[in-house]
């Protein structure tokens, strides 16, 4: 098949896809608009932390961190000033944070901004350490930010988090900003960058030997991956309409690890797949929380039960689907066309 | 002209001197052998060279410039390249994606202009792609280029970590024992190939082999290390004959055992 059809082919099911969007903002259920959203917000997450973790080989669980710095800095530029005001009761807000408001999108911007100045910030100093001790680090250091966000009462709030948020996330947004990870990132990738990163993720010492900058291009993958988390972080908050510091805890990190893991290290495809199955049956199992009747014996509904199964799902994953559902591979027009006309046959 | 020198090099790792007081002084267009039992210290030097390892005490110098500490990378951009003991490619990268990531290092283009598909960058991209492919051709790799760089039979893999290393477009060449692991036969043709290079990428070689029939026929100087210590250095044939050396190799007085 040639360019020319492929590209063809991309633009129809762009605009498609567009028209669905459109659809659905229009005229679904709130509820199902809802999980889309958090479909696209574990798209942009899971191919952003896929990019330090299986293009680059670099196992971080920093992602939560990122995610609230994006959150919160998005969210107090965002908030008109009367809002801030009835929010920060306890400590009024600083200035000049309690005179902005800037428009939804720019707000993001600057939240993914903040969120890659931490991701240089950390990825910086722990490219020292590699394997185990770097997924230890990046842990510790989402830690650290939860509790800088739990103590600056001044300028977070505090535990007391922000209530209230205006809800401006919608699909457009949310898919809007989930088609441009999914771009730029598979772009990047597949470029010269892009091989010097999958050359530090398959052997570093081989690597650097051939000209690899190991620091240049580690923080690169961790800029540009705290940068889109930052993003989703702030998306999040927006359709959450709240958040405080332990909106973004380890078991955050850990869905979206186990959205990278199930849907294949170095498959973005995998990704895009795992993360709106995620968000789906993140929804449809939360039944097995309500309290439920077997056998004659009340089981009194246990939260957290969800994250359970999701667990289990991940042990056996790893320990028997190593590759997870798409190993390396991508989805592309040849696949497509290819495995039809293999069917056909 | 003299292109690579090595200056009282020494390396100690911990207890044990694994190289010492190691002198070297390569000249534009030599091939010389580096050779010595198992664990004589040999792919050390080559860490040193290319700064794996810090050196101890010593120097190292390129072509007039002090090299010593400088960054592994910016070594390999100063124009030494290398192959390792232990074929380390790339696995699950194609043999061509093997080849290409060792020409990053001279990109110009930015992250977002390689993004954004700009022009500047996709006319470097296509240079790249071109130049690896001459690169698979010249090493007889071209009908393996799209195949995982790890799913190549051995004497293949150790061919594709040649053509990796000339795409970093180098000055010195060095070469870990790239015939282990092959039959006589294909050692015969990797001793041709390391001539026809040398003089394609007007290359100055520097080789680590077991293989003493190799050496013996292609390099024009031999070092010898044992124990750190070099115990011998001169023409193929002084070292044959040197008793030395022929000690160090088991005693056998067999030098091709
Ligand atoms: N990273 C290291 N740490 C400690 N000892 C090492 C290291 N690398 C090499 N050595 C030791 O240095 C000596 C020389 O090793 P090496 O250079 O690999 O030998 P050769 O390549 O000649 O077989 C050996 O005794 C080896 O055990
Ligand atoms: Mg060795």
């Amino acid at each position: 098949m040639d360019r020319r059809m492929k590209l063809i082919l991309t633009i129809v099911s762009l605009l498609v896809f567009i028209l669905l969007l459109w659809l659905a903002e229009s005229y679904m259920d709130p509820f199902i608009k809802r999980i889309l959203n958090v479909a696209a917000i574990y798209v942009i997450l899971g191919v952003s932390l896929n990019l330090i973790n299986g293009f680059t080989g670099q196992f971080s669980l920093g992602h939560a961190g990122f995610m609230s710095l994006g959150a919160y800095a998005s969210a107090l530029l965002y908030m008109s000033p009367a809002l801030k005001a009835t929010n920060f009761f306890i400590e009024p807000i600083i200035w000049p944070l309690s005179e902005i408001q800037i428009p939804f999108f720019f707000a993001l911007l600057v939240g993914g901004a903040i969120a890659a100045v931490a991701g240089f910030a950390v990825g910086a100093p722990c490219l020292r350490v590699g394997g185990d001790y770097l997924a230890i680090v990046t842990y510790g250091f989402a830690e650290i930010i939860r509790v800088i966000l739990n103590n600056l009462q001044n300028i977070t709030n505090g535990p007391l988090g922000l209530k209230g948020l205006p809800t401006y996330t919608n699909l457009y947004w949310s898919w809007g900003w989930a088609l441009f990870t999914i771009f730029f990132i598979k772009k990047l990738v597949d470029s010269s960058y892009g091989r010097a990163l999958k050359s530090i993720r398959e052997d570093e010492v081989a690597a650097e030997a051939m000209g690899v900058n190991l620091f240049k291009h580690k923080t690169l993958a961790f800029v540009i991956g705290a940068f889109f988390a930052g993003i989703g972080g702030g998306l999040l908050g927006s359709l959450l309409m709240t958040i405080d510091p332990n909106s973004f805890n380890i078991s955050l990190t850990f869905q979206i690890v186990m959205i990278v893991l199930l849907g294949g290290l170095g498959s973005i495809t995998g990704s895009v797949v795992m993360g709106v199955s995620i968000a789906f049956l993140m929804e449809l199992l939360r039944f097995v929380e309500s309290p439920m009747t077997i056998f004659g014996l009340t089981i009194p509904g246990i939260s957290g039960m969800r994250m359970l199964i999701f667990a289990l799902i991940l042990v056996i994953t790893v320990i028997f689907f190593r590759r997870g559902l798409f190993g390396q591979k991508e989805f592309s027009w040849d696949w497509i066309f290819r495995s039809k006309r293999r069917n056909a046959e | 002209m003299s292109l690579l020198k090595l200056e009282h090099v020494t390396k100690r790792f911990g207890g044990l001197t694994a190289v010492s007081d190691f002198n070297l002084d390569l000249q534009e267009g030599e091939l010389v052998g580096l050779i010595g039992p198992n664990g004589a210290g040999k792919t050390t030097i080559f860490n040193l060279i290319t700064n794996t390892y810090l050196v101890s005490e010593g120097k190292v110098i390129l072509g007039g410039k002090d090299i010593t500490g400088m960054k592994t990378d910016r070594i390999t951009a100063e124009g030494i390249a290398r192959t390792f003991q232990n074929i380390r490619l790339f696995g699950e990268l194609t043999a061509l994606d093997n080849v290409r990531t060792a020409f990053h290092l001279r990109l110009k283009s930015s992250v977002l202009s390689a993004v954004f598909g700009l022009p500047g960058y996709r006319k470097e991209e296509k240079e790249i792609d071109d130049k690896a492919m001459l690169l698979l051709k010249t090493l007889g790799l071209e009908k393996y280029k799209d195949d995982l760089a790890g799913s190549l039979p051995y004497g293949l893999q150790r061919k594709l970590e040649i053509s990796r290393a000339l795409a970093t477009n180098p000055k010195v060449l060095l070469l870990d024992e790239p015939a282990a692991g092959m039959n006589p036969e294909e050692t015969l043709a990797l001793a041709a190939l390391i001539m026809r290079i040398r003089k394609e990428f007007n290359l100055t070689v520097l080789l680590i082999e077991h293989d003493m029939s190799l050496v013996m026929s292609i390099c024009e100087r031999i070092v010898v290390l044992d124990h750190g210590v070099t115990i011998a250095r001169g023409l193929p044939k002084e070292i044959q004959n040197n008793p030395e050396v022929i000690t160090a190799y088991l005693g056998t007085g067999d030098l091709y055992a």
